[in-house]
């Protein structure tokens, strides 16, 4: 869910893309570092970004009838660790304004904000604290995933709540609304994303288990050598 | 032919050749017209003067151009109806300037759109990545951001062989098929992704890449009658808003 250009009051614009620099600043250092260390980190990091923006035209079917498209930050989290999504996320939303006119330039920090900070951290800690309290990549993946994509929508609607507040009942009234409206779409599409996740770490780990060991995702398995 | 038909346009754009600096400082003139001044007649002048200057002397297509500035009208819609709706005690209706704070909304996102758009459709991405070097993002940062631009076009077209083939054998028949098929389609994508990176890897390092992918940059003169055209244009533009509005 991207907020179109031009949508927000330039105050708001302004002021969401204060509290996004941080995170992508945070970001950058961490692909810098990422990048001196292992030069060959920069075509990985490009392969995963590139992912992230393919995974936006997969269509997934809805429950309403019509289909909608993974926002991709959830799996991003999980593979890559949410301070490298930040950048990754926004360099993703920056092309997806300029090249599907999804989101824009002046609320390019705003969507970065709910979609490549609180989408991916949010996602993550679910998958963490899902992954160890029910001891399975799976459930923690369907978990991580589902908040990821409910986290930028709960954040997305928060957003537009306080640029337009509803003349009677204020902030609170208006985050009703909004969150109520995309509610039809979003809450099913986070579902749908969960499964999505579970379906592509099934096949994962068993087509790419070496690449999520070097990530992190799995402990390496013990070698024949190892256990004779 | 890249597979976005945004990109496509920019890339045929007669405005391709012009520097990416006098670009920008139209085409960000533009949003941040429209952003700030008031919609009537503010944001209709700014959207006639996208529209105008990107069907006319930069040559994009109309239906290209058409298409994505009427992409964002579904959020734009439901947001701004959303916005101007009241929920009180006595039940839900209409705001008392509900047409007018909807009809702006909606003025203010078309102008906005239509002002990236003009940008989007005349400079490919790989043209504005070097004044992003420019602006003094790290060289790291920017070498990632152009091996994402360079890799989703590959990944683009594996991904619609691959769904091509599984639409094919009836993969997308069924809700439930299509889930798996959905899923099976990110994992093939991720590995390939992973793969391509890998091979790209071994062929920059057997060529002795060590530090970043140097290209040499292709040099756009500015040209001094864009400049001072843009900046009497948007002059015009805004003293234009404030008499008439």
């Amino acid at each position: 869910m991207h907020i179109a250009e031009g949508f927000l009051p330039p105050a708001h614009a302004i002021g969401w893309t204060i509290a996004a620099a941080p995170f992508v600043v945070h970001g950058a250092r961490a692909v810098v570092k990422e990048v001196r260390e292992n030069p060959e980190s920069t075509l990985l990091l490009g392969a995963a970004g590139a992912f992230t923006f393919v995974l936006s035209a997969i269509k997934l079917p809805s429950v309403t009838g019509s289909s909608s498209h993974p926002t991709g930050t959830g799996v991003g989290a999980i593979l890559f660790r949410p301070p490298v999504m930040a950048l990754l996320g926004t360099v993703v939303l920056l092309f997806q304004a300029l090249l599907l006119a999804h989101g824009g330039l002046t609320t390019l920090g705003a969507n970065a904000f709910s979609m490549a900070v609180v989408g991916p951290w949010a996602g993550y800690g679910t998958y963490r604290l899902a992954r160890r309290a029910s001891g399975n990549l799976l459930v923690g993946v369907f978990a991580g995933m589902m908040i990821a994509d409910l986290s930028t929508y709960v954040t997305t609607s928060l957003q537009l709540a306080l640029a337009f507040p509803d003349a009677e009942s204020g902030f609170l009234g208006a985050a009703v609304k909004f969150l109520g409206v995309f509610a039809v779409t979003q809450v099913p599409l986070a579902v749908a994303e969960g499964f999505l996740g579970v379906l592509l770490f099934r096949v994962l780990t068993v087509n790419a288990r070496p690449e999520l060991e070097r990530l992190g995702v799995l402990r390496p398995q013990p070698t024949d050598e190892a256990t004779r | 032919m890249t597979g976005l038909a945004v990109d496509d346009a920019a890339w045929a754009s007669t405005w391709r050749p012009r520097a990416v600096g006098d670009k920008l400082l139209l085409t960000l003139g533009l949003v941040l017209c429209a952003l700030v001044l008031p919609v009537w007649p503010g944001s209709l002048l700014v959207g006639l003067t996208a529209v105008g200057l990107a069907l006319g002397p930069a040559r994009v297509p109309a239906r290209v151009f058409g298409r994505a500035v009427r992409l964002p009208l579904a959020f734009v819609a439901v947001g701004a109806v959303t916005a101007v709706v009241q929920v009180s005690t006595d039940g839900i209706g209409w705001a008392p300037d509900a047409a007018a704070t909807g009809g702006a909304l909606v003025g203010h996102a078309l102008a906005g759109g239509a002002a990236v758009m003009l940008l989007a459709t005349t400079t490919p991405v790989s043209d504005l990545l070097p004044a992003l070097r420019r602006a003094r993002v790290p060289a790291a940062v920017v070498e990632v951001a152009s091996m994402i631009y360079r890799l989703l076009f590959v990944l683009l077209i594996s991904m619609r062989t691959i769904r091509e083939a599984q639409t094919s054998r009836l993969g997308y028949s069924t809700a439930r098929r299509s889930y798996r098929s959905s899923g099976l389609l990110a994992a093939a994508v991720l590995t390939r992704s992973w793969d391509r990176a890998r091979r790209l890897q071994g062929g920059l390092a057997g060529r002795g890449m060590t530090t970043d992918l140097r290209v040499l940059p292709e040099v756009l003169p500015s040209s001094r009658s864009f400049l001072a055209g843009t900046v009497l244009g948007l002059t015009v533009l805004c003293g234009l808003t404030v008499v008439l509005s």
